[in-house]
């Protein structure tokens, strides 16, 4: 059977014109099911149905199997899609996503009364996730210093909670009762992960953009970084009272009358200085310029 | 620049082997409890010096790291040598990566070396 032909095959309701069928209803069983969610369910359920009968014959068996499998080809898409952007073209994704669904369906028994889709999720995600371990890293680095790498990384997450910064070596190799030399191996085998060649296609599926084309773009906050460094000094020559008043309409959020309130003028006067302090700011930036 | 120095490092002054530099570094600041931050900072203040310092390097020359460790704060010096007589411009972006990154950034010439060095400190309070 193709595996990358979504729409190759003769399914009744086209899976790409209903992308997101199996999840959506999984998420909310109890949305009124539309008339094409239903079908996909109905279809879903009648093919199995068929597909478990005795008396059915081989060549309707494989069919059946088929029809199965492009039914639920939106379900991979929608799994493969929430590792977009991780390194790993989304072609690639799909295809090892739908060998979880072909296995999903071989291993599904109707009769346990489970939906399809809520057992075949975690199986397409699983084959994904494997992918991601076995073929996503450039040189072959041992399993214990991927896992490594993997126990480094949420240690790191929770650690910095707990700790308020981010945690040394150390109290990582400490907390994972492993040395600190270990520690700093696997956070460098984490460079080893998925170097892609800059001409490798982008993650996304449409255009024919590479990493080159996405390389050496100017980064429009920058210009922001140029703008904050020049008001700063400004901003640190106001009178104390007119730079509180900044700060809390800019950086606090508070409203006039709120500030108002705060140091115990009236609103009209915040924003009379806030005018004031806003004009001088400008014309001393354009001095400066 | 001639205070000895606690590490040396001699390497070609290649691109190539400021991977190399850049792993060291991480390796001495893990020594000294940096925080993982402090240790990605610097690390990439690593390779931003070299990049300086590689710019306006002889080619077939040397590149020198030296490594003054103290505790808390670490001050690295890297160097090449260049027959071409201009500093490392301090307007491009590398310079303003190195300086918003590290403390004490300085460039300094001896003989035919020119050095940029700079101090990371560690975050914890040492």
């Amino acid at each position: 059977m193709s595996v990358e032909e979504p729409g190759g095959g003769p399914s009744p309701p086209d899976p790409l014109v209903s992308p997101d069928v199996g999840a959506g209803r999984r998420r909310n069983p109890r949305r009124q099911p539309t008339a094409r969610q239903l079908s996909t369910r109905e279809v879903s359920h009648a093919l199995f149905a068929e597909l478990g009968d005795p008396s059915t014959s081989e060549n309707r068996r494989n069919d059946c199997r088929d029809e199965l499998v492009h039914l639920h080809l939106p379900l991979v898409e929608h799994c493969a899609r929430r590792f977009m952007n991780r390194g790993e073209p989304l072609d690639d994704l799909l295809q090892v996503g739908t060998i979880g669904l072909i296995k999903s369906i071989d291993r599904f028994d109707d009769q346990r009364g489970v939906e399809f889709s809520t057992y075949a999720t975690p199986t397409i995600l699983g084959e994904i996730k494997r992918y991601f371990r076995d073929k996503g890293w450039a040189i072959r680095v041992p399993r214990r210093l991927q896992e490594l790498r993997m126990s480094i990384g949420s240690v790191t997450g929770d650690m910095s909670q707990e700790l308020g910064r981010s945690p040394t070596p150390r109290e990582i190799a400490e907390k994972l009762g492993v040395s600190v030399e270990e520690v700093m191996e696997g956070i460098e085998s984490t460079n080893a992960y998925s170097t892609l060649s800059l001409d490798a296609g982008d993650t996304g599926d449409e255009g024919g953009n590479n990493m080159l084309d996405s390389l050496g773009m100017d980064d429009e906050a920058l210009a922001n970084v140029e703008i904050r460094a020049s008001v700063k000094p400004l901003i640190e020559q106001l009178p104390p009272r007119e730079r509180r008043i900044l700060l809390l309409r800019f950086f606090r959020g508070m409203t006039q009358s709120q500030i108002a309130e705060e140091i115990g003028v009236s609103q009209m006067h915040v924003s009379r200085l806030l005018n004031r302090t806003l004009d001088q700011l400008r014309t001393s930036m354009k001095d400066v310029s | 620049m001639t205070n000895s120095p606690d590490v040396e490092l001699r390497l070609p002054a290649e691109s190539a082997y400021v991977a190399v530099l850049r792993m060291t570094t991480a390796g001495l600041a893990a020594r000294l409890d940096f925080t993982l931050d402090d240790i990605e900072d610097l690390r990439m203040a690593v390779g931003e010096a070299c990049a300086l310092v590689l710019e306006n390097a002889d080619p077939g020359g040397d590149l020198h790291a030296n490594f003054d460790i103290s505790d808390g704060s670490i001050r690295v010096s890297v160097s090449a040598d260049s027959s071409r007589d201009s500093d490392p411009d301090q307007d491009s972006f590398g310079w303003q990566v190195l300086t918003a990154l590290t403390s004490d950034v300085l460039t300094s010439n001896e003989g035919r070396q020119r050095w940029v060095s700079f101090t990371v400190r560690s975050s914890i309070a040492a």
